[in-house]
């Protein structure tokens, strides 16, 4: 039996290829997407504030606004799961989308099959759609699994929905080392490929954001070439 | 010899140094004939007129004859009594002080030794000097010099030697300031010349040397304007082939999902396949372009400290992923830590397209051995293919050639051309031979220890 909370997802597609955009609505249509697709970044961040969508497919080379001044305004509007459209050996502009904030990237031209699983992915990822309702103590902070979010004290700390995921694959497992393939494979929902450097870049934006709330127990460990490890100490 | 600027030194120092000694050799030449004309006629006469005075009217006399002289042969006519003393209290010129210091010490003492009986009377020293007998047997030395101008007579008191060192030295300053003029601005030059050569078009001609109103400013001028457009065509070109590898990739992008959703509407079909095996390899194409175009027109990254071995062993991984089919064995020997100093994307890219090239065109196992050799770290890829003919060696790097054993390859032949403009960058070499087994390409990359920034300092400098 399918989940029924995945049937339809709304997708905007902020991209300025208007005939692009076109053609993904017809391939992403009979996948249960309803696809709005806007031209331009300041459109789509106008569009984004009115409607509800689910996630978003952002082109990081627009025209006129940069695709990556776009992400930090929608990051600033809210945590809603982006795919970013990079250029291909663009590693810059990558690495800066990831460290704003971006779930996962895709390097344009893409194969659509491609940008599907991410998209789903992406979207199993997000808030509503896990309904394990638990809570997750490690050292100083708490996660809420099913609100997806990470509590320090008083205080919450804001974790897109990749991020957390990172995290609590850590948290899962405290002091034990989590190869990147294991990473890559249970929060990006794909294999950890040749020259990605995802995982290590949402790695620390999780660590400077636990950084930034005033969190040192538990402290996120990298293990050269190898993985990462939540330390805790008692 | 070799030096310009000691060419030029030299020759305008000959120069000056010739034209010192011929005017000193015309003057002195002038001022010896000078003087043989005056003492074969003046003197004489002077004397008569002086031993005049003195029998006349005694020393007073002849004081007031010297005195009556007109003021040009002030200095010409000396008259010394036995005491030595000038008639006129004026100093007389060093040289001759000395020589008649001489003859009166040699004069004195005769009269007093008891030994005179010895010397005959038919023998008397010379004396170099006129000498004036008065009335009353006093003795006066008359001294008559040739009229000298003021430089002579302060080179006869003061020695021409310290004046010729002198001369030497003006005229050596002079010739060195004007010699590097010329030669300064040359070196300069050359130092830009060679910045550009090695890829720096920012090089250009100091301002002070573009200010100079002469001719080498107008060079320079003409020199800083031609890099400037120089650059300007550069960029535009690196810009172009940036430009043109995003716009194709729009088209690229659309046709992946047309690509689908014909797959969708008709199923697998062989052609699909075939339509997406070469929109992947135009894809491939376009990469490798934007890549070389970005290596050529920016290779700046952040530059930082690179372990070699650690980035040949991610690169063999990846590579060994990609060719997962092809059953390719990949061999990493490294003999030590050495790092680099570098750009990490530019030097991955080199070594993934130096195997990858391995991989695909020679197959099999392929060494990789990495060596320390005298500031420098070797890396070898040494791959099973056969190698290629020698005539095709020195074209391998570059750009869109391909050497006939490639065979059906992807990508646009750009492949071991951004391999070599990586390595460029970093100041290193790359070359390829042919061995037993098949192609070696060797990299030699300056290491840590002998960074690129050391070498940089020493074209400014």
């Amino acid at each position: 039996m399918k989940n029924t909370a995945v049937t339809t997802a709304r997708v905007l597609i902020i991209d300025d290829d208007r005939e692009l955009g076109e053609m993904l609505k017809e391939y992403l249509q009979p996948e249960q997407f309803v696809v709005d697709a806007c031209l331009s970044g300041e459109d789509g961040i106008d569009t984004l504030r009115g409607g509800n969508h689910d996630i978003v497919i952002l082109d990081i080379m627009l025209p006129g606004m940069n695709g990556l001044e776009v992400l930090k305004q929608i990051r600033d509007m809210s945590d809603i799961p982006t795919i970013m459209l990079t250029a291909k050996g663009d590693d810059v502009d990558r690495i800066v989308g990831l460290e704003l904030g971006a779930d996962d990237y895709l390097a344009k031209p893409f194969n659509p099959r491609e940008l599907l699983a991410r998209l789903k992915a992406t979207l199993r990822r997000a808030p509503t759609s896990t309904a394990v309702a638990s809570r997750l103590a490690v050292g100083a902070i708490e996660l809420d699994i099913k609100a997806q979010k990470v509590v320090a004290g008083s205080a919450s700390i804001r974790l897109t929905g990749t991020e957390f995921e990172l995290l609590r694959c850590l948290a899962e497992a405290p002091g034990e080392i989590i190869s990147k393939d294991d990473l890559s494979n249970r929060a990006l929902g794909r294999r950890h490929m040749p020259y990605d450097r995802s995982i290590d870049t949402h790695m620390s934006n999780v660590r400077r954001k636990l950084g930034d709330a005033g969190v040192s127990n538990p402290s996120i460990q990298s293990r050269r070439c190898v993985g990462y490890c939540l330390l805790v100490e008692e | 010899m070799r030096s310009l600027h000691l060419r030029i030194f030299l020759a305008f120092w000959l120069i000056i140094v010739l034209t010192i000694v011929t005017a000193a050799s015309l003057g002195f030449f002038y001022a010896e004939r000078a003087r043989s004309s005056l003492q074969s006629f003046e003197v004489s006469d002077a004397m008569i007129e002086a031993s005049e005075a003195l029998r006349d009217r005694g020393r007073a006399g002849l004081v007031t004859w010297l005195e009556s002289l007109p003021f040009v042969a002030e200095s010409v006519i000396y008259i010394v009594d036995e005491q030595g003393r000038e008639l006129l209290d004026r100093q007389l010129p060093g040289p001759v002080r000395m020589t008649l210091r001489r003859s009166m010490m040699q004069a004195a003492p005769r009269q007093q030794r008891p030994s005179r009986a010895r010397e005959p009377d038919s023998l008397r020293p010379a004396r170099p000097f006129a000498e004036l007998v008065g009335p009353a047997g006093d003795v006066y030395t008359l001294i008559v010099l040739p009229p000298q101008t003021a430089v002579a007579r302060w080179l006869s008191e003061r020695g021409g030697l310290g004046l010729a060192i002198i001369a030497l030295l003006v005229s050596a300053g002079v010739s060195y300031l004007l010699a590097r003029a010329i030669s300064k601005p040359i070196s300069r030059f050359r130092e830009s010349t060679a910045a550009i050569a090695a890829g720096d078009l920012d090089t250009r001609m100091a301002s002070g040397i573009e200010k100079r109103s002469d001719e080498i400013g107008e060079l320079a001028k003409d020199f800083n304007h031609m890099t400037h457009e120089l650059q300007l065509a550069w960029q535009r070109q690196a810009e172009l082939t940036s430009n043109v590898s995003h716009e194709l990739r729009s088209p690229l992008a659309r046709l992946k999902v047309a690509l689908e959703l014909a797959r969708r509407e008709t199923g697998e079909l062989a052609e699909l396949d075939r339509i997406d095996v070469e929109t992947e390899r135009l894809d491939e194409i376009i990469g490798q372009l934007l890549t070389f175009s970005k290596l050529d027109a920016n290779p700046h990254e952040a530059g930082e400290s690179v372990d070699l071995a650690e980035l040949l062993a991610g690169v063999i991984d990846d590579v060994q992923f990609e060719h997962v089919h092809k059953a390719v064995d990949i061999d990493l020997r490294c003999d030590s830590d050495i790092s680099i100093n570098g750009y990490p994307l530019a030097l991955r890219s080199a070594f993934e397209n130096l195997l990858r090239n391995a991989s695909s065109h020679g197959g099999g196992q392929i060494q990789v051995t990495v060596q320390a050799e005298g500031g420098h770290a070797i890396v070898e890829v040494q791959d099973q293919g056969g190698g290629v003919s020698e005539a095709e060696l020195a074209r391998l790097f570059e750009p869109f050639y391909r050497a006939s054993t490639s065979g059906e390859s992807q990508g646009a032949g750009l492949g071991l051309a951004i391999a070599a403009r990586a390595i460029a960058i970093h100041d290193g070499l790359v070359d390829a031979r042919n061995t037993d087994e098949g192609l070696c390409i060797e990299v030699r990359l300056p290491s840590q220890s002998n960074t690129p920034s050391q070498s940089n300092t020493e074209v400014t400098t």
